[in-house]
């Protein structure tokens, strides 16, 4: 049963040297033919099922004028939703005024994520992002007034030139907005991106590492949960539609370069813009295996703090048995996890049981 | 009746040999400018890529020369140091050999060791200077040379495999100056195996000579040394397109198929006769050469090590001078302890086990063959630092010792002589080819050819000069067992025996190639290099502090999974080692020079 719905929407006003998710500059025409085969996609792919968490991210959704909006939410009454939806919705510090917050509230968002990266100067320089401190407030604030009470933010961390007490200034600050979930990611210079192509390089691995822990210790302390690798949210605000994917969960993916889980079959429409608008939505299609299906359970449990259920993995693998020995795998009754101060190296210890190969 | 010559194609590496063969093959019309593929004769992969002959090929000619028809049979030979075992197999098959010495270059270190080879094989020798058509040719100069070492002028042939002059010329030489083969069709079956391949369809093809007599297809054969008996089920010559025939006379070339199940029975050196009608005695085989450098091969992944067995057996099959016995290291787990006859073999080997057999392999820094006096009086042979008895045990460790010949413009005598020096060679000789051109000769351990010798010689001399050597006898050295501790245990796969004046350095030196080889581990990992008990180098490498997918959102997902994939097939490329995940190149890495 799928109970998830991701939306993409890939226009910004401006391009930030780290991102490689598919996005393109905003143009007017574009927007409405893309909103029209948007809505063409739906109609053919959505079953009518109920859903639980709608996700509409980008690119920057928030870039969408009131009236582009509007069509948007025409669009997704389609779907249907249960009494207790999650509903998220992307928006740029840049990009939002109270207008568009208002029209969110009344079209049913009841969470919103913010953007924010880094306010140090040589961050927003280097991210090609600008945020000023007042306006976020002034927003943040705004929000809350109109009734939005699960609000996250995002934090970009461990990006060339950053010091130790350049983070702390910016969580000091993200801490300050009393939001209810906050994502941090290290920085990752991935292909195509300016970045990438700037040469820019990573810090050493050994900062970054300091960083996490500084974050982590620092969230705990706010009364922060620590319930999967990146991401903290306050007691019963997590994200819902993440943990959709990372319980290996069943989910459409909307629009362009989206992903959809259905049916046991993982797919991808494509990330041309001309071939989404005429329709010609998938590149890729795998149908998963019962091994695979296992594998990905495996690879995105263990992304979360509650980790995965230790009956079948633990019979399976028998390396977890070393794991758990040296520490870099805990247990409790009945789950198997990585212990907050492993996860970062939890590529490494998934592949050492992937290794296996049963 | 078409009249025979055998003959082979001899030369320092990189002199134009294949090329000029290629050419010899247009020549002759065997085939047509539109099918020549580039250097016909190195059929192997590898061949080609690194443009050098490794195993030998031979190919049969006809051509008429003054209303005769002859038959050429030309038997390409390997260039490098490594392989003149290979080249004395060729020359036992041949009555005459040309010497190919490059325009520009001149004679080099392999051109007279080859051509001495040919000289004690008693063979025709036809000088030929190639590439004269180089813009830094200097035929004069090379004519010099050529005459220094006994040739005189009007034997010389010029010629240019590019341009493809002077090829009727050496074809004339060919027929005029290599004497008929010395044979007698009426004497029972003699024939040479002097090569032997594996063929996934056809089984073990053998490339023979005939001395004596005649091999026809049906024939009942028998191996003279291994006492194995076959039926001939095939005769071909390769043109080099390959031609069915009925049978082979005396002094001619050609490859045999029989139903040759057992690879073990045949070995290149025996001689082939008939069941029914044996010749008396079997053909002088030729110098059977030791191997020079032992190291051990394990497979990467343990469950291949009976297709490791497999492979080495097969490649033994061609390739005579590949030693190899099981052993075992604490390590590596079960592999085999392989001899071979200089470094290049040892890559060579292993890279067409890797190509053709599909087996990823781990080899152990090589090492020689030491001789151990013990206290006891008794002496004994180790060719693995493992194998070494208990220091109280031992008496005297004497080592194999080169005398090794490198060729060199006279501007680069100062580091060639300071890097002898350094390796602990003992000045011998030097003497003037000429103005420019020198040959100097120092006596040294060949372990330290081993370690660096080769490429610190050719960043010294921009590649100028070229070098040989050859076994000279052990002599007693003051050496010690290095061992490397992983996590505090000792890697028996990593031990070296090194002089001991050099052990510090050449353990600080693995200690800290091996923290920058070995990837952060989940774990903080120890690396010591000691003597005995005696720890006299250390380094650590950090715990590995970060692996993780920070953002894996919706469309990731799928693309994630593949990079956790990608990481999977590195780690398995990795050997584990105790709980250390070590690259398997790390044991020939720790060999090389270059950070």
């Amino acid at each position: 049963m799928t109970k998830a719905v991701y939306i993409h929407i890939p226009f910004c006003k401006k391009i930030c040297s780290y991102c490689d998710f598919c996005k393109m500059y905003y143009h007017q025409e574009y927007v409405s033919n893309y909103l029209k085969a948007l809505e063409t996609e739906i109609d053919k792919r959505y079953q009518g099922e109920i859903v639980d968490t709608i996700y509409i991210g980008g690119g920057t959704p928030s870039v969408l004028s009131v009236l582009q909006l509007r069509e948007l939410f025409r669009i997704i009454k389609k779907i249907k939703k249960s009494k207790n939806i999650e509903f998220s919705f992307e928006i740029n510090f840049d990009s939002i005024d109270e207008e568009k917050l208002v029209l969110l509230k009344e079209n049913g968002v009841n969470r919103l994520s913010f953007g924010l990266e880094t306010l140090s100067p040589k961050g927003q320089r280097l991210l090609n992002r600008v945020n000023k401190k007042e306006r976020i407030k002034k927003i943040i604030s705004k929000a809350k007034e109109l009734g939005f009470n699960n609000i996250n933010i995002d934090l970009i961390y461990a990006f060339p030139g950053e010091t130790k007490e350049d983070l702390k200034k910016d969580l000091d600050f993200i801490i300050s907005l009393d939001i209810e979930h906050i994502s941090t990611y290290s920085l990752i210079i991935e292909e195509h991106t300016i970045l990438y192509i700037d040469g820019v390089e990573n810090i050493s691995e050994d900062l970054d590492a300091e960083m996490y822990e500084y974050i982590y210790n620092r969230l705990a302390k706010e009364g922060y949960i620590h319930y999967e690798i990146s991401n903290f949210a306050k007691n019963g605000k997590e994200s819902r539609h993440n943990l959709c994917y990372w319980n290996n969960e069943h989910y459409y993916g909307f629009g362009l370069s989206s992903a959809s889980y259905i049916d046991n079959t993982r797919m991808l429409n494509t990330r041309s813009i001309n071939k989404y608008l005429k329709g010609d939505y998938l590149v890729e299609k795998e149908e998963l295996t019962k091994e695979e299906i296992k594998e990905y359970e495996l690879i995105l449990g263990l992304r979360k703090k509650t980790g995965i259920s230790k009956e079948y993995f633990i019979k399976k693998y028998g390396s977890i048995k070393e794991l758990l020995e040296n520490g870099f795998l805990k247990e409790d009754s009945n789950r198997i996890f990585i212990p907050e101060n492993k996860m970062y190296l939890s590529n490494e210890i998934i592949v050492k049981i992937l290794k296996e190969d049963v | 009746m078409k009249k025979i010559r055998n003959f082979c194609i001899i030369a320092h590496i990189d002199h134009g040999k294949s090329t000029l063969a290629d050419c010899i093959l247009e020549e002759t019309g065997a085939l047509s400018k539109r099918e020549m593929k580039n250097q016909i004769l190195d059929d192997m992969d590898i061949e080609r890529e690194r443009g050098i002959t490794i195993k030998l090929n031979a190919v049969t000619l006809n051509y008429k020369y003054n209303d005769q028809d002859y038959i050429l049979n030309l038997i390409d030979t390997p260039g490098h140091v490594d392989f003149s075992y290979e080249v004395s197999r060729s020359l036992a098959a041949c009555e005459g050999a040309v010497l190919v010495v490059d325009a520009a270059q001149g004679v080099e270190a392999q051109t007279l060791a080859n051509l001495y080879l040919a000289l004690d094989n008693g063979l025709d020798i036809i000088p030929v200077i190639n590439k004269i058509d180089l813009p830094n040719a200097d035929v004069e100069k090379v004519t010099k040379e050529l005459e220094n070492i006994g040739f005189k002028k009007e034997e010389i042939i010029l010629t240019s495999a590019k341009k493809h002059t002077g090829i009727k010329e050496l074809l004339e030489a060919i027929i005029l100056r290599v004497k008929e083969p010395n044979t007698d069709i009426s004497k029972p079956l003699q024939a040479l195996i002097f090569d032997s391949v594996f063929d996934p369809y056809k089984g073990v093809i053998t490339s023979v000579r005939i001395k004596n007599g005649i091999l026809k297809v049906h024939d009942q054969i028998y191996m003279m040394n291994s006492k194995a008996s076959y039926e001939v089920l095939d005769i071909t010559v390769n043109t080099p397109k390959e031609e069915k025939r009925a049978e082979l006379l005396a002094g001619e070339v050609g490859y045999v198929y029989a139903s040759i199940k057992s690879i073990e029975d045949v070995s290149v050196g025996d001689t082939i006769t008939l069941l029914n009608n044996k010749a008396p005695e079997p053909l002088a085989g030729y110098k059977e050469m030791k191997p020079m450098v032992y190291s051990g091969i394990y497979p990467t992944i343990s469950s291949k090590f009976e297709d490791l067995r497999e492979a080495l057996g097969k490649l033994k099959l061609n390739d005579a001078a590949l030693r190899y016995e099981p052993e075992t290291s604490k390590a590596l787990g079960f592999g085999f302890r392989c001899g071979f006859l200089g470094l290049l073999h040892m890559e060579i080997v292993i890279e067409r086990i890797e190509r053709e057999f599909g087996i990823d392999l781990i080899a152990t820094s090589p090492s020689v063959n030491y001789e151990i006096e013990l206290t006891s009086k008794k002496t004994m042979m180790i060719d693995s630092p493992y194998k070494m008895p208990d220091k109280s045990k031992i008496a005297k460790i004497k080592e194999p010792y080169v005398k090794c010949s490198v060729y060199t413009p006279s501007e680069y005598i100062g580091p060639i002589m300071e890097l002898c020096q350094e390796k602990r060679g003992i000045f011998k000789n030097m003497d003037y080819l000429d103005e420019k051109r020198v040959c100097i000769v120092y006596e040294m351990p060949m372990a330290e050819i081993l370690y660096d010798f080769f490429d610190r010689l050719k960043s010294y001399t921009k590649g100028y000069a070229s070098f040989d050597y050859e076994l000279i006898g052990n002599q007693e050295s003051n050496l010690v067992k290095l061992d490397i501790l992983l996590n505090g245990e000792v890697v028996d796969a990593l031990s070296t025996i090194v002089h001991k004046d050099f052990a510090y350095n050449r353990g600080r030196s693995i200690v800290e190639k091996l923290r920058t080889i070995i990837p952060r581990q989940l774990f903080e990992v120890p690396i010591q290099a000691s003597i005995g008990s005696k720890v006299i180098a250390r380094e650590n490498i950090k715990a590995l502090r970060k692996n993780v997918l920070a953002k894996c959102y919706g469309g990731d997902i799928t693309r994630k999974k593949k990079l956790l994939e990608k990481q999977k097939a590195g780690k398995k490329k990795m050997k584990q080692i105790g709980s250390i995940e070590v690259p398997s190149d790390t044991f020939i890495k720790i060999l090389s020079t270059e950070d």
